[in-house]
């Protein structure tokens, strides 16, 4: 080999050695046997559809309980402290920049890495003690196509949808709940709240770029999910300790992996603001 | 070399190799990580075999001598440590060398535990792959899964999951799983452990019938050395980390090598 050729081999197997660098390698493989010869659209969006449910229906009713408190205790923290300091003009931009940009695409990956995630781990890993995912390479069934493709569509959709509801539950239900809260106590806190003033602060604080990061952030943290959790379950050795390991791997690494990927993706909004800040100077 | 369907030459597998294909790891690392290994730290070592098209051959051995691990490598489970593999007279180099890339050229296997998908029915199992590979319509599809499940007998409990089944039935069900593929070359592992005498006496004419109309060439690995006479096949043994070549049951029990001696005692005096 040539000296570049040569540098160039060996970046890849360094890449290659490492976890992440096989995390991207079992993502594009999945994503290319999308377009693999032997496709059948009636099996793959079946397996898609339950791998959806699956991820993101049976997860609702924790999601919404956890969203609707959550909602509650930021609505009333946020418009009671900023009130009493003199912000009340940034109660709508606080609302958006915690609940819609940050904190709900997080608290919905982490419930789905703890819930979905871990179970599509101790369910490929199974397979893989049962000797079923060699049964299946034997068969001429690609296990990255049949297992760890629908698991990574489906999530990434689960997650787009769950997210939607985490937002609007945290926003809608939680603006009931404090009004209940409100009526309840007497209004001890003595907050001031309406719908139209929530719903027109909000409005005004959301921007163009939250929508988009809305769809963008779920989809990148439920391919984070979905592909860690099947990488960790391959990965397993023949030894049935490695299961609930595995498990315990594919949940904490997908946590630390999610918020890495956040800060990525929160770079943009620096960005965005520095440059405001110089229009402003 | 046209009435060929399996060659291995030379096919050395260390103990180090054995975990087999890991799914989420790229092949390439596998594939540049050359080191030297002392036959010591080899299962077997210079294993030679050529099977021909409609032969079946046994392979036998006692316990831990690789048996499986030689069927899986033929499989494509296990990269070999060295050498090559020729299936129907076509070479398949090492990097390429997957249980996908076996399966396209038409090797079926039976596992030991018979491998069924356990969150599908008897009947979608057998049906995965014909509608994975899109063998047919689904009226084919449909009639040939019938015709398995009646050449195994197992179509009383199409609608069963696998866990409702005895180890027997799961065993036939696998093997109506891989009859139904049209494996030119089938490789089954320990077909008749674990099944009572009748079941067996049950399994031995379905191979055989498999044999002789569908003409598959079949390699079984076994320790039930009945087998090859049952199947009037030829047996070679995997021995101290070499394969014996195959030879007829009859050869092995009137031999005086060292396997005939410690294999065939028992049959020897009750026959």
């Amino acid at each position: 080999m040539t000296l570049p050729a040569r540098c160039f081999h060996s970046l890849g197997i360094f890449l290659l050695h490492r976890q992440w660098g096989q995390l991207c390698a079992l993502f594009f493989k999945a994503i290319a046997s999308l377009f693999s010869h032997s496709r059948s659209l009636k099996t793959d969006s079946r397996n898609i559809i339950l791998q959806t449910f699956f991820t993101g229906v049976e997860v609702f009713p924790i999601l919404f309980v956890v969203a609707t408190l959550f909602g509650t205790i930021v609505i009333i923290e946020v418009i009671s402290m900023m009130g009493k300091m003199g912000f009340a003009d940034f109660v709508g931009s606080m609302i958006v920049v915690i609940i819609i940009r940050e904190l709900g695409p997080i608290l919905t990956a982490f419930l789905i890495a703890g819930r979905s995630g871990s179970s599509l781990a101790t369910y490929i890993g199974s397979m893989v003690i049962n000797s079923e995912v060699d049964a299946l390479a034997t068969m001429g069934v690609d296990p990255i196509r049949y297992l760890v493709m629908p698991g990574l569509i489906g999530g990434c959709i689960a997650m787009v949808i769950m997210n939607v509801f985490f937002s609007m539950s945290a926003i809608v239900v939680g603006f009931l709940v404090t009004k209940g809260a409100i009526v309840l106590s007497g209004n001890m806190l003595n907050i001031q709240l309406t719908w139209a003033y929530l719903s027109s602060e909000i409005l005004n604080a959301i921007s163009l770029s939250d929508f988009i990061f809305i769809i963008i952030k779920p989809l990148v943290f439920g391919a984070i999910i979905t592909t860690n959790a099947c990488y960790q379950a391959l990965n397993i050795p023949r030894d049935v300790r490695q299961v609930p390991k595995a498990t315990s791997r594919s949940v904490v690494k997908s946590f630390l992996y999610v918020v890495v990927a956040d800060v990525f993706l929160s770079l943009y909004y620096f960005v965005e603001y520095m440059n405001n800040l110089s229009t402003l100077i | 070399m046209l009435d060929e369907a399996l060659r291995v030459e030379d096919v050395h597998l260390a103990y180090r190799d054995m975990a087999g294909t890991i799914f989420s790891q790229p092949r390439t690392i596998g594939f540049f990580r050359r080191e030297e290994t002392d036959p010591q730290k080899e299962l077997f070592s210079n294993v030679n075999l050529v099977v021909n098209r409609g032969e079946t051959v046994c392979i036998g051995g006692g316990s831990g001598q690789g048996k499986s691990a030689l069927l899986r490598v033929i499989a494509g489970l296990i990269r070999p440590t060295r050498g090559n593999i020729f299936y129907f007279g076509e070479y398949i180099p090492p990097e390429r060398l997957t249980a996908l890339e076996v399966a396209k050229r038409q090797v079926g296997m039976v596992f030991q535990n018979g491998a069924l998908i356990s969150n599908l029915r008897v009947r979608d199992n057998i049906a995965l792959p014909l509608r994975y590979h899109k063998m047919g319509t689904p009226a084919e599809i449909d009639e040939k899964i019938n015709m398995a499940m009646d050449l195994m007998r197992v179509r009383d409990e199409a609608d069963m999951f696998p866990h409702m089944l005895s180890m027997g039935m799961q065993k036939r069900v696998a093997i109506a799983r891989s009859w139904a593929m049209d494996p030119k070359l089938l490789l089954m592992d320990e077909p008749t452990a674990g099944l009572d005498n009748y079941n067996r006496r049950n399994l031995l004419p379905l191979i055989d019938n498999m044999r002789t109309l569908f003409k598959t060439t079949i390699i079984i690995v076994t320790h039930d050395l009945m087998i090859s006479k049952e199947l009037d096949c030829n047996i070679c043994f995997l021995h101290r980390k070499k394969l014996t070549s195959p030879e007829s049951f009859d050869y092995w029990l009137h031999s005086d090598g060292e396997i005939s001696k410690e294999l065939f005692r028992d049959l020897r005096h009750s026959g």
